[in-house]
């Protein structure tokens, strides 16, 4: 992907906000991406907006907190990965010429939608009767299984995001003292071996970014380093035997391994010059088996990588840096673009007591409901 | 006439799963073959994912399987009335035929392995007025020998 820049980032913490609406959130993060840029609405050609449990024409209405300028308004879905694909769309706008500053809005209310879960009649579907929860554990037995892996070895996991997590001020979870792994496995036990501080909140928030021409940001901001977008891909499954039809469907490794070649193709590099990496830690054994996936170890290395400390801040390449899905949530859709929110800062050295020294690239990679991957490379010009 | 035989069961999931007359035979899945492939699927689907043939024909499939992997969940299961449902054991299935299925486990979690043999069997979640029982398909692990 060439010419294409994050002119500009902006994030409503993640949480519990009842009192507040998505267009609400929406604005405010709008408004601190629009100065984070330099710009004004009036200079935005076009808007994604990305949500995945608000009505229909949620988007166009959230939009008009900003004014009424009669842009195109585009609504983007994919479950988990809305966010991550709304942006994809607005780079390749970008890219293509059509325009010059594009805007891409993530929100979501994912209490309302517990709410309204818990008040609607019994499910009708297998889905709707299995907690979710159960297909990702049913990845960390197999793991255990086959590999080893102990429990421990998802605390760890677990603990590093809630203390990422912790020096994000953005971030869901705000632990008071430093979590250990004993504190993750004496948590309440959600599936086996799963517990409750493995597995991400549910939240409300919103993200916006703000991307166009990479002289744009240079004009606007002349001394700052320029955070360019050089690989993007948006795939769903290829076919292979043990595919599950039925369920939430925890990521098909095949999925990860061709989209993060995809990137590295694209990008002209690999995962050893990644500095930093986001993924979809919903679960801790997710996070796990993407060390692997996406080349950032071998495979069957992970364990012994996370006993080394491989994935932590300062460590080899640092993983879910702002917290993670486990930390600093999972509303919906603007997860993918809190990835983005954190990769930009961190490239621009504006990361503050997270901040990954001299960092250069990253990786962003998201799944939407284990049947798309969506994974972009974000670096420092 | 057993009281057995009396019982209303209505499936949660029509068209999925097979409601045997006899309470002793164990339910089948409902899914497809393709004939130009050979490939198995469940739930039933009109075009082969694998080869993109039309050719595809209904077949029963199980009612055995083995564990592949499984989870033990500490909440209640959504849609059921029943105190026994408050834990739940869940597993990923091979079945015989190829198609791996995700379904809730009977048994306790120390009865859980990989690789273990399982069979389908029916499951009340719950009774409606009228005293219809609405059922799912869960799996239990086969003791050797029985």
């Amino acid at each position: 992907m060439k010419d294409v820049a994050v002119l500009g980032v902006g994030m409503h913490q993640f949480g519990m906000w009842s009192a507040k609406s998505n267009a609400t959130m929406a604005r405010e993060a709008g408004m601190e991406a629009l100065r984070d840029a330099g710009l004004s609405f009036r200079d935005v050609q076009a808007a994604y907006v990305g949500y995945i449990f608000a009505p229909v024409m949620a988007g166009v209405r959230a939009m008009k907190e900003f004014g009424l300028t009669g842009i195109p308004v585009q609504h983007v879905e994919n479950a988990s990965a809305t966010g991550s694909a709304a942006f994809r769309e607005a780079c390749l706008a970008v890219a293509e010429g059509r325009h010059d500053v594009v805007m891409v809005v993530g929100f979501d209310k994912m209490t309302t939608l517990m709410r309204q879960a818990a008040a609607a009649g019994p499910p009708e579907e297998m889905d709707g009767v299995i907690l979710p929860a159960a297909f990702f554990a049913m990845w960390a037995t197999r793991r255990m299984h086959e590999r080893g892996t102990t429990p421990a070895h998802l605390a760890r996991i677990a603990a590093k995001n809630w203390n990422n997590g912790g020096l994000n001020p953005k971030s869901q979870r705000q632990p008071s003292e430093t979590v250990s792994a004993d504190k993750v496995l004496a948590s309440r036990m959600v599936a086996w071996p799963l517990t409750t501080m493995m597995s991400c909140p549910t939240g409300d928030g919103a993200v916006v970014a703000i991307v166009g021409r990479p002289e744009i940001a240079r004009r606007l901001n002349p001394g700052r380093p320029v955070v360019k977008v050089i690989a993007s891909t948006l795939q769903s499954e290829k076919y292979t035997r043990g595919h599950l039809f039925e369920g939430p469907v925890v990521g098909p490794a095949q999925m990860t391994i061709d989209s993060s070649r995809a990137v590295y193709e694209e990008g002209g590099l690999g995962p050893e010059d990644l500095d930093l990496v986001q993924v979809h830690d919903a679960f801790a054994i997710e996070e796990l088996e993407y060390y692997e996936l996406l080349g950032l170890c071998r495979e069957g290395e992970a364990e012994g990588a996370i006993e080394r400390g491989d994935f932590e801040l300062g460590g080899r390449v640092a993983v879910s840096t702002d917290g993670g899905l486990i930390a600093r949530g999972h509303p919906g859709g603007p997860t993918g673009l809190a990835q983005i929110w954190e990769t930009t800062l961190q490239l621009r050295g504006e990361a503050g007591r997270r901040q990954i020294e001299g960092a250069r690239v990253g990786l962003c990679h998201m799944m939407g409901g284990g049947s798309v991957c969506c994974v972009h490379i974000l670096v420092r010009d | 006439m057993t009281e057995r035989h009396k019982r209303m069961l209505v499936a949660m999931t029509p068209g999925h799963f097979t409601l045997p007359e006899d309470p002793n035979e164990p339910p089948r899945l409902l899914g497809t073959k393709c004939e130009a492939c050979g490939e198995h699927y469940y739930p039933r689907r009109a075009i082969c994912a694998k080869c993109l043939s039309e050719k595809t024909v209904q077949v029963e499939l199980g009612p055995r399987g083995t564990l592949y992997s499984w989870t033990f969940v500490h909440f209640p299961m959504f849609g059921s009335t029943r105190a026994e449902h408050v834990g739940y054991g869940v597993g990923q299935v091979d079945l015989s035929e190829g198609p791996r299925v995700q379904f809730p486990l009977a048994g306790t979690q120390e009865e859980f392995r990989v690789g273990q043999p399982v069979q389908a069997e029916l499951e009340t979640l719950r009774e409606e007025d009228g005293g219809q029982e609405v059922v799912i398909v869960r799996f239990r692990p086969v003791v050797s020998g029985r």
